[in-house]
This record gives C-alpha cells, sequence and structure tokens, in this order.
C-alpha cells in the first residue's frame, strides 16, 4: 500500500526533474498526437528547432515572442504565488496595446519621442492593470471567481478591440480592412538589432521587470506577506496582513505587465493596431509562469523554450503545412505532467506493508 | 398581436431552446461534476472535443447520433485525464482544467485544419412531439425540436430527482461536502469523483457535438467560441441545481438568439457590442450570483477543489 507523507521542502534534484522530464513527456505526447496524422514527428521537431534557432536572424524572432512572454508570466508568478489565478493576461494584453495605442494614433504628433513612447508605455501599463484590479476587487470583496471573470474579460476585450477596429480607429485608406493607420516613427518603440530583426527594447522591459518582481518576492515584505496568504489565507488574517490590499496590488502588478507586454509589442513589432495582435501569448504565459515553478528568473529561460517551441510552429505551418495547433497540444501535455508531477514534489511516497484489520 | 410579429418571435424562442441546450448539457455536467467536489474548468477544451469528434463521426459514418456518442466518448476520455490528475495525483484544479481547455483547442485544431468549412450532409433533424406540438405558442417552442432537446429535458428532471432524492444523490452530495464523513459512512469518494468528472465530460462533449451534428453541421477552429466558460458560470448561477441550469441555459440561450436575430435584422447597434453581450451578460450575472450564494448560503459543495486522502493527517 501506498503512502502519502506531506514534505516540508521539495528537494532540488526534484524540482529540476520533474519539469525536465514533463517537458520530454509533452514533445512525445505531441509525438504521438502527429503519428496518427501521419506526419513524421522527427521532421516536424528537426524544422522547429531549425525554426527558432536555424539562424541568427530566426533566434532574434524567437526573442521577440519571449519578450511577452517574460514579462506576462513575471507577474503571473507573482500572483499564482498568493493563489489568485489570474487566466485574464490576454485581455490586459489587448487593454493595454488599446490604451497606448491611443496616444500613438490620436496623440500630438509633434511630442518629443521619448516622451511619447514613455507616456504609452504608462498608458498601456495603467490599462491592463486596471483590467486586471476589476476581479481582483471582486474576488476581495465578494469572493467572485477570478477564473472565470478574467476569462470573460478576455472576451470583453477582444471584443472591444474589435469595436475599435471596424469603427473609429480604422485608417480611411485601409480599404476596409480592419486596420489602423501605421504608428509614426515617434510611436515606434526602438529595436535594439540591424533590419530584419524585430527584437526591441522591450527585451530590457522583460528583464528588469523578472529582477524586480524576484527581489519582491524573496526580499520585500509584501512578497512574504503574499506567500503567507498563498500558504494560508486564514494564517494571513491572524496574522494581519491585509488579504485584500495585497491581492489588489499583485493583480495590479500582474495586470500592468501583461498590458506592457501588449502595447510594447504592438509598438515596436507590429507597429499598427489590428484585431491579430498575438494576445495568445497570455496564455502561454500562464505555462511559462507553472513549468519555472513560479519563479520570475526561471520564468525567464522557460519562456525563451515556449518562445522557440511558437515561433518554430509557425515555421512547421508555413512550410510543412503541420498545423499550429500541435503547439497547443505540446504545452497542454507538458502542463498536465507538471500537475501529475506534483505528487512527487509535495509528497513523499513510500511503501508499507498492508495491515490486516 | 400582429401575427408575422407573433411568429418571428416564436421562431426567436424555438432559437434560444436550441442555443440553450447547448449551454445546459456542459452546465447540467458540471452541476454534477462540482457536487462531488471536483472543479472542472475545463468545459470549453472538452466541448470542442465533442464538436470535433462528434462532425468527424457523423462525418464517417453518416450518422449524426453515432457522431454525438463518439462526441461524448472523445470528451469522457479527456475528463478522465482532469479526474486522474485532479483526483489521484491530487494536482490543482483550477490549472489543470485551463490545461485541459489549452488541450482541446490544441487538438482540435490540429485535427480540424482538413475538415475546417466541410459540410455535414446528414444533420440531426427536428422530430415535433405529437400532440405536445399542436399547443400554442409552446408547441412550435418547445416540442418541434430535436431528440437532443429533448434528452436534455429528460436528463434535467433524471438529474434532479437523482441528485436531491436517491441515495445515490444523498452520497454524491456528501462527497462534495466532506469527503472524509461520507468515507467514514462507507462512500466510495474516488470512485463517486472518477465518475461524475467522466460523466460531466460526456455531457459537455454532448453539447460540443450538438453544435456540430446539428445547429451548425460544419466545423471550424474553435466553434465554440466561449461557451464552455459560460457553462462553467452558469453553474453559479443554477447554484448547483440541475432545474436552475436548465432555467439558465435557456435565458441565455434566449440572449444568443436575440443577439443573432438583431445581427441579422441589420440594425443601427454595431456587431461587435452585440457579440459581446452574451460575455457581458456572464459577467454581471456571474458577480450577482456569487453574492447570492454567499448571502443564502446555498449550494457550493464545501470541498470543491479540495482533493481528498485518507491517509493524509
Amino acid at each position: 500500500m501506498l503512502r502519502f507523507e506531506k514534505r516540508d521542502k521539495t528537494p532540488v534534484r526534484l524540482r529540476v526533474l520533474v519539469p525536465i522530464c514533463s517537458v520530454l513527456l509533452g514533445l512525445f505526447v505531441g509525438s504521438v498526437v502527429m503519428l496518427f496524422a501521419r506526419v513524421n514527428p522527427l521532421r516536424v521537431y528537426e524544422a522547429v528547432v531549425k525554426g527558432a534557432f536555424g539562424s541568427a536572424y530566426t533566434f532574434s524572432e524567437t526573442l521577440v515572442i519571449a519578450v511577452p512572454l517574460i514579462l506576462i508570466s513575471a507577474g503571473l508568478c507573482l500572483v499564482y504565488r498568493m493563489k489568485f489565478f489570474n487566466i485574464g493576461a490576454k485581455g490586459q494584453y489587448i487593454m493595454g496595446a488599446i490604451c497606448g495605442s491611443y496616444l500613438a494614433l490620436f496623440g500630438p504628433a509633434t511630442m518629443p519621442r521619448p516622451l511619447l513612447l514613455t507616456l504609452m508605455m504608462v498608458l498601456g501599463t495603467v490599462g491592463g492593470a486596471l483590467w486586471a484590479i476589476i476581479p481582483a476587487l471582486l474576488k476581495a470583496y465578494w469572493n467572485v471567481n477570478e477564473v472565470i471573470a478574467t476569462l470573460l474579460l478576455n472576451y470583453i476585450a477582444s471584443y472591444i478591440l474589435w469595436y475599435l477596429m471596424y469603427g473609429t480607429w480604422r485608417d480611411q485608406r485601409s480599404h476596409g480592412f480592419p486596420l489602423s493607420k501605421s504608428f509614426a516613427l515617434n510611436a515606434q518603440l526602438p529595436r535594439i538589432l540591424p533590419a530584419p530583426s524585430r527584437l526591441h527594447i522591450g527585451l530590457f522591459f522583460g528583464l528588469a521587470a523578472a529582477g524586480i518582481v524576484w527581489i519582491i518576492i524573496r526580499k520585500t515584505r509584501f512578497g512574504y506577506e503574499g506567500r503567507v496568504l498563498g500558504e494560508n489565507e486564514r494564517a494571513a488574517r491572524y496574522a494581519g496582513i491585509n488579504v485584500f490590499k495585497t491581492i489588489i496590488i499583485a493583480a495590479a502588478i500582474s495586470g500592468g505587465l501583461a498590458g506592457l507586454a501588449g502595447i510594447a509589442h504592438t509598438s515596436a513589432v507590429l507597429r499598427i493596431l489590428q484585431l491579430e495582435i498575438n494576445s495568445d501569448y497570455g496564455y502561454t504565459a500562464i505555462i511559462a509562469a507553472w513549468l519555472a515553478g513560479l519563479d520570475p528568473l526561471v520564468a525567464v529561460g522557460v519562456s525563451v523554450l515556449l518562445a522557440a517551441l511558437e515561433a518554430g510552429g509557425y515555421q512547421i505551418q508555413i512550410v510543412m503545412r503541420v498545423p499550429f495547433g500541435i503547439v497547443g497540444v505540446i504545452e497542454s501535455a507538458i502542463l498536465f505532467c507538471l500537475l501529475a508531477g506534483e505528487i512527487v514534489t509535495h509528497y513523499r511516497i513510500s511503501l508499507t506493508r498492508r495491515l490486516t484489520a | 398581436m400582429n401575427p408575422t410579429f407573433g411568429s418571428i418571435l416564436i421562431k426567436v424562442f424555438a432559437g434560444a431552446v436550441e442555443s440553450g441546450t447547448i449551454l445546459l448539457l456542459p452546465t447540467l455536467g458540471e452541476v454534477l461534476t462540482e457536487r462531488s467536489g471536483v472543479l472542472n474548468l475545463g468545459l470549453e477544451g472538452l466541448m470542442l472535443i465533442g464538436a470535433f469528434f462528434g462532425f468527424l463521426g457523423a462525418m464517417k459514418t453518416g450518422n449524426p447520433y453515432v457522431g454525438l456518442l463518439l462526441g461524448m466518448a472523445a470528451a469522457a476520455a479527456a475528463a478522465a485525464i482532469h479526474a486522474f490528475i485532479c483526483v489521484t495525483l491530487r494536482g490543482n484544479q483550477t490549472v489543470t482544467g485551463l490545461a485541459l481547455s489549452i488541450f482541446g483547442a490544441g487538438l482540435t485544431s490540429f485535427y480540424g485544419d482538413s475538415w475546417v468549412s466541410q459540410r455535414l450532409t446528414t444533420a440531426i433533424k427536428p422530430m415535433a412531439v405529437p400532440v405536445l406540438s399542436r399547443i400554442p405558442i409552446l408547441g412550435p417552442i418547445f416540442f418541434s425540436q430535436d431528440l437532443i432537446v429533448y434528452a436534455a429535458y429528460v436528463l434535467v428532471a433524471v438529474f434532479w430527482f437523482l441528485l436531491f432524492k436517491t441515495k445515490i444523490g444523498v452520497n454524491l452530495r456528501a462527497v462534495g461536502e466532506n469527503a472524509k464523513a461520507a468515507d467514514a459512512m462507507g462512500v466510495n469518494v474516488v470512485g463517486t469523483r472518477y465518475f461524475w468528472t467522466i460523466l460531466g465530460g460526456a455531457l459537455a462533449g454532448a453539447g460540443g457535438a450538438y453544435i456540430t451534428c446539428c445547429i451548425h453541421p460544419y466545423w471550424l477552429n474553435g466553434i465554440t467560441s466561449g461557451k464552455g466558460w459560460i457553462a462553467v458560470a452558469l453553474v453559479v448561477f443554477a447554484m448547483w441545481n440541475p432545474f436552475n441550469a436548465l432555467v439558465g441555459g435557456f435565458l441565455f440561450g434566449s440572449i444568443e438568439a436575440l443577439q443573432l436575430q438583431l445581427q441579422a435584422a441589420g440594425t443601427y447597434i454595431n456587431s461587435a457590442l452585440l457579440s459581446m453581450l452574451p460575455y457581458i451578460t456572464t459577467f454581471v450575472v456571474i458577480i450577482v450570483a456569487t453574492v447570492i450564494v454567499r448571502v443564502r448560503h446555498v449550494g457550493t459543495p464545501k470541498e470543491l477543489g479540495i482533493p481528498y486522502a485518507r491517509e493524509e493527517k
């Protein structure tokens, strides 16, 4: 008979082993799914690696995808530690892109570039933060399930973008296509490598965010209180921690980083507002945060790996006509394995002889 | 009453019953799953799996009912993954449900890619109920539908009776309220949670397959467009009661039908705002329902989302 004993601390060996095994198993599940569709998984994975790391240019494109993932997953590491399951990074990303773009499209054209860009980034961050504060307030005051609330807000944000793109924000000269006018040079976040690379200074925002969130979690009173809150809400209340305030601030940080990711990607990479602004990074980042064990620094590395999978995924879709859905299958399989692996990271399992009653 | 206006209204409400059934089936399943203490947020993924495999089965066999069963079986199998991770391995139920949603979307868009926009020639057809369908107004709205709608009516009654009037229901609720006490009473906690999670998955699959085998008999990636999430919210609205799930399903079905009718009629109201309507309404409803549940202390299974382990101290 199996005996389960709760562990006080997870050994480092397991904390490394479980995620690695999960990734391998995830790739294996992806292979099986591909074999059913008579696709050769080895050729696909080879193409994914080439599409992600094959040249300096493709690697820089991988990093372009990694930037929003790093920003969003840093914030998610913080809120998930408090057991506030913000699934709404997608919506927060969209609201960030919308708010920041407002200045780019309708702001004073003569504003100096550094000032305009700073204001855009701030506005995007605020937009994302506000979109996350709504469900946090609802959770704190009325205990409304944040998973459902943030998810519904994703759909609502998508339709707000849709409304704007088919409405007043559409460029008169776009021949009816739902595109805004192109951002003026002043409103374009600088890219850091020579063309055709689209890697931009958002990368530094991401690295800074990951570092700051790591410090918040490890070195500040707020981070400590958040961890207590995540482990035991009742204990946190007894200890005099202001649970409402903690959740709302953490949600605002998480939403703000998602909003910043949205406006940075739109302004630096797309340079136009449109219906497709890659907001699904909001879902991928959830996997990144979880795979990183909710450590924002580890999440940087994991984000690059998942970005490679996504970048490779776009490539195989174009070159080999393998549908992009396979990326979702692999990502979710990795997540399933990680969650299943919690049984060994959380419990010490030993075999005991069954007692005869 | 103006006859043409009346007939339009009847058409809208008949459409509401159809759209409502899409939501009712997964909601009903999730009511039972959550009553057993398991939170399954993967309904959207399960509905997509049901929708795609239902469509595939109907395409390959030419029989939409076989398709529906296949869709249900596929979604039930996927729900078994959820049960295994959440019940046996005590994994985080929120994140596992989310993974299930991503899995469903990825799997169906991978396999579904070559089927996009293909149409089913043999969709499920309406079958008027003799006598009942001739009742004025109610007849054409409720009893000129298809077999799946009638099955949903029956299921609501059956599950309501099962949940509140039988020993099975008492045990099921006990497992969700206090697993330890239920275990002490000799109820098989693990078995109960597995059974109702898998059954809930099958019903979510039925909701998805009902879309592709009947209402919109073609395949599109992401054809459920968030209905699984609306169903998760409806469970709170229903306060974990099958009969309320019926009310909620048809209420939201009406919003959907109204929205479609307004779009078709080409009103002044912007189509993006109309499409947003079901999500906004759900958002408001989940807030109101949560507050009511809190004030009146009804419904929520006390150990929802909490894994159970006998050996643990």
